[in-house]
């Protein structure tokens, strides 16, 4: 797996553009987290969709997450229907990677639906941000 | 696991192929036009491979990477170390037609008629009249985030010239150009499913010699172009703005970030 995403973000680095918004600049690559949680509200918009999820902790606390994600023209092409893939109130299990600010935010990359279907939801780690290194070093 | 770790090869594999590709191959199964040119007309996406629309390969890698002046180089690495908050891509605005033409997720249409081809791109809602009838660029064009192209057919390649680029287009990341950009485009259908795309960047300021990038654009039958409005819900202005109260929280390290030399 990590070779998959080492070869993901080595591409993503390399990529002029293929999404616009700076992945390094909110999310850390090294905080991946899964949850699990109920939809309480899906904002389908451009340039980025989010889910929002309420999920317990490890003390039976609800905290409340928000999944960043692709906009809505593009999950239209990535297996999803608007009102019909998910419904607020189904559980939903989400993989991405954390907020650097340790907020419940996060990147969602892949959802996994009540039925067990898998979607992306969101880009690989990585992308948008440009190399560590300027072209020509 | 193993079939994934295949599928990243392959497609690593037909991106190089395709890189290599020339914008001038022979068009004999291409679709014509009534007054005989290659139809470009249809809806393409940046990938290397034909089919369906295919939502989860990687992009296409820079085909060349360009080759910077210091000045534009030590830029680029402050933009990079700023893990590019600066790209005007993240307050919704277009860029010019090679950034534009590799996004893959995005759909771009092809429209055609006699004396002029029209690209529309969904990214950003974006379009370009290229007008193919011999007009010159107009003498009063204004600077914009496109630029102003004219078009001509060199036998079944369409040429698009453009100038006329606002200076601070990210070509790339942390490559920004200046008001000297000029750009040639080529076009080249040279299949039903295939249009080889060129494009040849020139800037004095920002580079030292041309820079060329080349990738495929790959027809998708049945996908149509959709309304993107990227203002209706971009949050990432304002986070940054909160970002750069401590810059430290998000800013390439100096460990992670070379010094330009």
């Amino acid at each position: 797996m990590r070779l998959i995403l080492a070869l993901f973000v080595a591409l993503a680095a390399a990529i002029p553009a293929w999404a616009h918004h700076s992945f390094g600049a909110t999310f850390d690559v090294n905080t991946p987290v899964t949850v699990t949680g109920v939809l309480t509200k899906v904002q389908w918009t451009n340039p980025h969709s989010h889910l929002y999820l309420d999920v317990k902790d490890k003390d039976g606390a609800v905290v409340a997450w928000m999944f960043e994600g692709y906009p809505s023209v593009v999950l239209s092409r990535t297996g999803w229907t608007r009102d019909q893939t998910i419904k607020i109130g189904d559980t939903l299990t989400v993989f991405g990677w954390r907020a650097r600010d340790k907020s419940p935010f996060a990147l969602g990359r892949e959802v996994t639906l009540a039925d067990g279907k898998r979607l992306f939801f969101g880009p690989p780690a990585g992308t948008g941000e440009g190399p560590s290194v300027a072209p020509g070093n | 696991m193993p079939r994934l770790t295949g599928f990243v090869v392959v497609i690593i594999g037909a991106w190089m192929s395709v890189l290599s590709a020339s914008a001038q191959s022979t068009a004999a199964s291409a679709p014509r036009t009534a007054d005989g040119k290659i139809d470009l007309n249809g809806v393409y996406q940046a990938s290397p491979l034909r089919g369906a629309w295919d939502p989860s390969q990687p992009g296409p890698p820079l085909s060349e990477q360009p080759s910077l002046t210091p000045a534009a180089r030590q830029r680029a690495q402050e933009l990079l170390n700023r893990r590019s908050i600066d790209d005007p891509t993240a307050i919704c605005l277009p860029s010019a037609g090679p950034r534009m033409s590799g996004v893959i997720l995005f759909p771009i249409q092809f429209v055609q008629t006699p004396g002029q081809v029209v690209i529309i791109y969904e990214y950003m809602n974006a379009v370009r009249i290229i007008p193919t009838d011999g007009r010159p660029h107009p003498a009063d064009a204004e600077p914009t985030y496109q630029g102003d192209s004219v078009g001509r057919w060199e036998g079944d390649t369409l040429v698009v010239d453009i100038n006329n680029f606002k200076e601070g287009n990210w070509l790339a990341a942390g490559v920004v150009s200046s008001d000297k950009l000029h750009i040639t485009e080529r076009y080249a259908r040279v299949d039903k499913d295939q249009i080889n795309y060129e494009a040849v960047i020139e800037d004095p300021v920002l580079l030292t010699k041309p820079w060329t990038i080349r990738r495929t654009l790959m027809l998708r039958e049945g996908v149509r172009v959709r309304e993107y409005v990227c203002a209706e819900n971009n949050l990432d202005p304002g986070r940054y703005q909160e970002y750069l109260k401590n810059p430290s929280l998000f800013m390439r390290s100096p460990e992670q970030a070379a010094p330009p030399r």
